[in-house]
């Protein structure tokens, strides 16, 4: 019994990583522009089809799919936040409707283009197995530990980033006061390009890391946007100890009541305490508290 | 010559009539030109889903009834006249089965619609065809249950795979069976009749859990599966969860040798969506697979493949779906091209027996559910099945399986003509 509860500790985990690597790109675009990406689901949809691919046609490892579906949803994101949100900034319900465009014209693409059937896609060979966890003699994914390492590096890189660079400094910046922002001679249209691009990038990721673990069809992005709103919601925007910690009270608390009582009510359990703490922190576990001049 | 009353109204029909073919706008005339058509061909709808979640697996089921159309009109149709199928996407909504099913009834005056996947668009349809007296012939295994005068049901019902799957799990693997399935009816009702099998032959049940519908983490349910210690994982989980159950079972190291899943609803689709590797030793119960060696699957096969590409694996939904097609243009021909639905009902469809893939089955004369066969297959590293058991004979399907409802049964023979309800028997 001790081992399973131990065994269900370092699972739970791997699926906080999981929710934090789906949430990042989503909560840093929301962060930031104030912007919700109806279609942030269907990235990670495309990321998942960009590993897909690489493996299928192109046979190669999906350790390249990561940098790859990177590039493609980072250029993606490039051309949707140039034709669409930067002609509807400051109107957030038009540019909700528009994501959700975006949501449905790729999910028709990729199902003309793939065919709605699920595919398949290969975790690397070096990380097939799986291994003893020590002290124990319970076996533990290689692939899931893999996930886990990739959500603490995709952490510290976007920590790093924005705490750590002057272009970090200048995303926090259009975050706390666009117009101040904008006076000093920040560039904020290339800030939002730039944040779009990069959270889109992140959401590609997920897609490829998800692949394998789980399945890959063009309406697979649904549940993980479903997910990641509430690990946003949960966690409070802004910080991304926020969205740490949305990511841990669902991924921990998922899978504790689902060991102790079972999956269906463990998602209900779940949903319910979200509702509750919504109801009592309406901003989230963790928000920046400053002082804000703009309505937003 | 004497002018009737009689003889007036009817040249006066006559010129409105034909003046209204003159000035009627083009829609009108279309289906005009559409009715004189009628008469050369047999109107049949497909109502299968061709986009949303659940075109994944309809969209193979729409394909094998096309096949087997395209296969009987090859051959010169049914008493010369050729089928005309008639095409409309639900887009994997129930409320547009009903709307789709209406339109193909009413609008297409179709013969009989082959359709639905799902047990929840087949009850949204059901009422229409039992108020417009409608045929509808549904190629899904399903939780059975249910006896509609308007429907024949072409695929498994629980008895057909499970009766003689459990006990030979029981004697070939372990008693101990832990059940997993998705959150609804269909995984419900298989674990009921699973649970009465284990206690009858000795069986134990470890634990019995649910999976919210479309789940695809399954870490949990592994980690409660590896120390629970079962011989049998028994699953009925539908969908995706199918494929990213299987995956994660492999990855945390439990293999078909340690403790192998076995169930009645994964077949090769689910395989190739899940990599054969992560499927390999686990059993499925099925009337068909792939794999079957009889001549009538080898060229349903090779046919499937030609038309639809070389990738394609079959399953036996599809199966159902193409022979049930068979089953229609068989008993059009029996009732010499009377399509009057009461006579399709009663006599033409009863009876009807074909040479499928699998082998020979039939149509049911009382319950309007079909003979099937059973077997159990594990998968291997092709993605295909080795079959380990083939059935004796056909199995007769029984809606209300015996060892949960042994006095429960569903007779039309025992009907009063024209009753369409009332078709439940209980023996006493």
């Amino acid at each position: 019994m001790a081992e399973a509860v131990f065994a269900q500790f370092l699972t739970g985990f791997s699926i906080v990583a999981i929710l934090l690597i789906i949430s990042l790109g989503l909560a840093i675009i929301f962060g930031v522009m104030r912007v919700i990406n109806m279609a942030h689901g269907d990235f990670i949809m495309i990321g998942a089809y960009v590993a897909y691919v690489l493996q299928y046609y192109l046979h190669l490892n999906l350790f390249w799919a990561v940098p790859a579906a990177f590039v493609v949803l980072g250029l993606l994101g490039v051309v949707v936040e140039w034709g669409l949100i930067r002609q509807l900034y400051g109107r957030p319900l038009e540019t909700l409707l528009a994501t959700w465009g975006v949501s449905i014209i790729l999910q028709a693409g990729i199902r003309l283009t793939f065919g709605p059937e699920l595919r398949y896609v290969k975790a690397p060979d070096a990380l097939s197995g799986e291994f003893p966890v020590p002290g124990s003699n319970l076996p533990f994914p290689y692939f899931r530990l893999f996930i886990i390492v990739l959500a603490l590096v995709l952490l510290l890189m976007t920590y790093w980033l924005l705490y750590r660079t002057d272009l970090g400094m200048h995303v926090r910046a259009v975050n706390q006061n666009r117009a101040m922002a904008a006076v000093l001679g920040i560039d904020t249209r290339r800030i939002d390009s730039a944040v779009f691009a990069f959270g889109s990038g992140l959401a590609g990721i997920a897609g490829v890391v998800v692949a394998p673990i789980k399945t890959v069809s063009p309406i697979m992005g649904f549940k993980y946007a479903v997910d990641s709103y509430m690990v946003i919601v949960l966690g409070g925007v802004g910080r991304l100890a926020g969205t740490l910690a949305g990511a841990t009270v669902i991924g921990e608390g998922e899978t504790v009541l689902a060991f102790l009582f079972n999956n269906v009510i463990g998602e209900l359990l779940v949903f319910t305490m979200i509702v509750l703490v919504i109801r009592v922190f309406p901003q989230g576990l963790f928000t920046i508290q400053h002082r804000r001049t703009e309505n937003l | 010559m004497e002018l009737t009353r009689r003889d007036l109204l009817k040249g006066a029909a006559a010129a409105t009539a034909g003046a209204a073919t003159f000035r009627a706008p083009s829609i009108f005339v279309r289906r005009l030109t559409q009715t004189s058509a009628q008469d050369n061909t047999i109107k049949v709808g497909i109502l299968h889903s061709l986009s949303g979640t659940i075109a994944i697996i309809e969209r193979s089921l729409h394909n094998a009834e096309l096949l087997a159309i395209e296969e009987i009109n090859a051959k010169g149709g049914v008493l010369g006249k050729k089928i005309e199928a008639i095409v409309e996407d639900p887009k994997s909504e129930v409320r547009f089965f009903k709307e789709k099913a209406e339109k193909l009834i009413l609008r297409d005056k179709v013969v009989a619609v082959l359709g639905c996947y799902t047990s929840a668009s087949r009850q949204s349809v059901l009422p229409v065809f039992e108020k417009t007296n409608s045929v509808l012939l549904y190629p899904t295994l399903y939780e059975a249950q249910e006896c509609s005068y308007n429907c024949f049901y072409t695929g498994a019902v629980p008895n057909q795979q499970l009766t003689d799957f459990v006990p030979w799990l029981i004697k070939n693997v372990g008693p101990k069976f832990y059940l997993i399935g998705s959150n609804y009816i269909y995984p419900k009702e298989t674990n009921r009749e699973v649970k009465a099998l284990l206690a009858k032959h000795g069986g134990q049940t470890v634990a019995e859990e649910y999976a919210p519908l479309g789940s695809t983490e399954f870490s949990t349910t592994i980690n409660k599966i590896r120390a629970a210690k079962p011989n049998v994982v028994f699953s009925d989980l539908v969908g995706d969860s199918i494929v990213a159950f299987y995956k994660q079972y492999k990855q945390f190291g439990i293999t078909a040798k340690d403790i192998p899943i076995a169930t009645p609803i994964t077949t090769e689709e689910e395989i190739r969506a899940m990599g054969p590797e992560n499927a390999i030793g686990h059993f499925t119960s099925f009337n068909y697979f792939q794999s079957v060696k009889t001549p009538q699957n080898d060229r349903f096969v090779k046919a499937y493949k030609a038309k639809y590409g070389e990738d394609r694996v079959t399953n036996a939904v599809m199966e159902a779906a193409y022979f049930q097609t068979y089953f229609l243009a068989q008993a059009i021909e029996k009732l010499k091209g009377n399509t009057d639905p009461d006579a399709l009902i009663q006599e033409g469809l009863p009876g009807q027996e074909f040479q499928a893939p699998q082998g020979k089955v039939k149509i049911d004369e009382k319950n309007h559910h079909t003979w099937l066969w059973a077997r159990i297959g594990r998968a291997n590293a092709d993605g295909q099945f080795d079959i380990l058991v083939t059935s004796n004979t056909w199995i007769r399907p029984q809606p209300w399986t015996k060892v949960l409802y042994p006095d429960k049964d569903c007779d039309f023979t025992k009907v009063p003509k024209g009753s369409k309800s009332g078709t439940i028997t209980t023996k006493t």
